[in-house]
């Protein structure tokens, strides 16, 4: 709802959705507010592949649009997701979490990092992502994630779990930024002047090296400029946890229980999955050469974690996939075993 | 020549079968018809036969691991593919057995879903294995929208209904299209057999599964299933709903064997105003008396563009 609403407010007037648990509040709310804006279009589309391919119509019409699902959804829509990055189309794809792989169930899980992070579906592509950890990041980073989408033309992900998506905390919607996208990108009829071409085929192998090439220097523009993370209690930290999403806010009651028994523990989330704050984490590790890194997964961030510290640093591993969401409590006791233990500690399984 | 199957009616409740293959326990809610419509399939299917079954309610109530209420081969498929899998069954089945390595019986492929599983995301799968040919049967239990996922619309839900994605207000009548005439859509597949049923006419349907377990070739069964939690009515309504909506003529009970409709069901001479059927719903309370009757004439021509084709599907076959 709280996205509904911030998807709105930032200027969004196009929604297709398909039914799916834990995210059908969304595409219901859409379904009642859309129509009560002007022009807002809410369609139910008969698949999720129809919906993602409905977005990238009104994207390419110059409309602010959004779809939503949960992971088998999203693995669906990857078609449309491809294909927006290949033609350069701004879109917001909001991925409620759930369990995995296949059908899985739908209790909330970290399972489809992997997915978001690295493009999702085929070809050389990349995809903003966005991790919010709490109903006012929700709030504000879905208005970002339409800003940044425009910006660089480019799909963006808010990448959510179940558990995001069943929250309710007091919220302020901050005031949406004026739109910045040129008309020339959208297609509404040349009128006079020449054709507007909007491309994803491009057969001749040259020129589509040369596209991908631009698309990777998007990319790289990307990467230098939109890293986004929050660091919380580092000072005097002898082992810093890596965490996002719903992930983070259990480490952060954790900490304070550390705290209590003695265990100086710093919190770094990263709030843009892609880009991953890369130059943050690896300056920490000058400073703290001890990471735990804690997802609702079998370890997918690690990975990119790793690749950040370069063997620069020791780094654990604490996971709990499956929908299975610990407690701060739980989650306090592990750190203080693993790290305590020093046989077991550094092993990565 | 009069078969068994013509005279079922007479002597049906000692033909039909005693073993239960859907069986209690599971989590289906009160006046659930669906889930009744499952086990009187099942009845007319026996033994011999493969499930599989898209994700919807019925996987949901019927398999919560490790129970299950199924006492049939059963496979449970993502949401877009049950008729594609039923497919890949039947053809495997076919090949074990010419290769010897299973009995040479006939066992049945079975693909069930519900309408948002049939007519919108599983329709592409549907349409593919009829086209095929595949010796298998397809069957829809109808109950108008997205149940399993909190009554949001699809394409089988009827003019008029509220749902959580097509909510009726003040400027808003509910769900905006008319429901897809899927079985329509399977007769122009050229299927050997096509028909509709309802839990409520429990002899009718089960002799319409029997008689589609015996066509050679694929056949398509669209079953209505009321849904008390869905319709907002009352669970004791369930079995009155599924007769009214019948003898409104919202929805006939016929077939299609090779081309030729016949309604097997006697229909009354003058139908039931359809509002008798629409006042029982909570999801219908909100239309005002020019949408019920615009409803009214909607479900009269349907009625009588089926009752043409029963009257010249003959002569069409015979030209």
């Amino acid at each position: 709802m709280l996205i509904g609403e911030a998807a709105i407010r930032a200027g969004c007037r196009f929604y297709a959705g398909y039914p799916i648990t834990p995210q059908n509040e969304l595409t219901e709310y859409m379904s009642e507010n859309m129509r009560k804006v002007k022009d807002g279009i809410f369609i139910q589309s008969e698949s999720e592949i129809a919906a993602i391919h409905m977005v990238t119509g009104a994207s390419a019409a110059g409309v602010r649009a959004m779809t939503s699902s949960s992971s088998p959804g999203i693995s669906l829509k990857q078609d449309g997701i491809s294909s927006l990055a290949a033609c350069e189309l701004p879109a917001v794809i909001v991925n409620m979490m759930r369990g995995g792989p296949g059908l899985g169930n739908i209790a909330p899980a970290q399972g489809d990092y992997f997915q978001a992070t690295r493009g999702g579906g085929h070809g050389d592509y990349r995809t903003i992502v966005l991790a919010p950890a709490s109903c006012q990041e929700l709030a504000d980073l879905t208005m970002d994630a339409f800003d940044l989408a425009d910006e660089y033309r480019n799909p963006a992900i808010i990448l959510a779990d179940g558990m995001m998506g069943q929250m309710m905390e007091p919220t302020v919607f901050k005031k949406a930024k004026p739109r910045n996208y040129s008309e020339s990108f959208m297609l509404r009829g040349a009128g006079k002047g020449k054709s507007k071409i909007i491309k994803g085929l491009v057969l001749p192998p040259l020129e589509m090296e040369e596209h991908n090439w631009k698309l990777a220097r998007k990319y790289q523009v990307i990467s230098d400029k939109e890293t986004r993370h929050e660091a919380f209690n580092l000072d005097n930290a002898e082992l810093v946890v890596v965490a996002y999403g719903t992930a983070a806010r259990i480490t952060k009651g954790a900490i304070k229980r550390l705290g209590e028994s003695g265990l100086r523990v710093g919190l770094f989330r990263p709030i843009t999955l892609w880009p991953f704050p890369v130059k943050a984490l690896r300056e920490l590790s000058h400073k703290v050469k001890n990471f735990l890194v804690f997802e609702m997964s079998t370890g997918q961030m690690l990975e990119d974690v790793r690749l950040a510290l370069q063997g620069y640093a020791n780094i654990d591993f604490h996971g709990r996939p499956g929908g299975v969401v610990p407690t701060p409590a739980e989650f306090a006791i592990a750190v203080e075993r693993e790290f305590r233990d020093k046989d077991t500690y550094g092993r990565q399984f | 020549m009069k078969g068994i199957v013509e005279n079922f009616d007479l002597y049906a409740p000692k033909l039909v079968d005693k073993e239960e293959y859907f069986s209690s326990g599971h989590r289906a809610c009160q006046g659930c018809g669906e889930a009744l419509a499952v086990r009187l399939m099942c009845k007319g299917l026996g033994k011999d036969t493969v499930i599989t079954n898209a994700t919807g309610c019925m996987e949901v109530i019927s398999s919560l691991y490790p129970t299950t209420a199924w006492k049939l081969p059963w496979i449970h498929v993502a949401f877009p593919n049950s008729a594609a899998v039923g497919a890949g069954v039947e053809s495997a089945l076919k090949v074990l057995r010419r290769k010897g390595k299973i009995a040479d019986r006939d066992v049945k492929t079975v693909s069930i879903g519900g309408d948002g599983g049939s007519v919108d995301i599983g329709f592409q799968a549907i349409s593919g294995s009829m086209e095929r040919g595949h010796n298998m049967i397809y069957v829809c239990f109808d109950n108008e929208a997205y149940m399993n996922t909190g009554i949001q619309r699809s394409g089988a839900t009827p003019f008029g209904a509220s749902t959580t994605t097509a909510p009726a207000g003040a400027a808003s009548v509910g769900n905006k299209t008319w429901k897809k005439n899927m079985p329509e859509i399977m007769v122009a597949h050229n299927v050997p057999y096509v028909a509709t049923a309802c839990h409520s006419y429990p002899i009718d349907f089960i002799n319409k599964v029997k008689k589609a377990r015996s066509v050679k070739g694929p056949a398509y069964i669209h079953c209505l299933a009321v849904c008390p939690t869905g319709w907002r009515s009352s669970s004791d309504t369930c079995i009155k709903l599924g007769r009214l909506a019948v003898e409104t003529g919202f929805f006939p009970l016929y077939e299609v064997e090779n081309g030729k409709y016949r309604l097997t069901i006697e229909m009354p001479k003058k139908l039931r105003p359809v509002e008798d059927y629409l006042k029982l719903q909570g999801r219908f309370r909100h239309l005002t008396p020019d949408q019920m009757k615009q409803f009214q004439e909607r479900v009269t021509l349907e009625y009588k563009k089926l009752m043409n084709k029963v009257k010249y599907s003959k002569s069409w076959l015979e030209m």
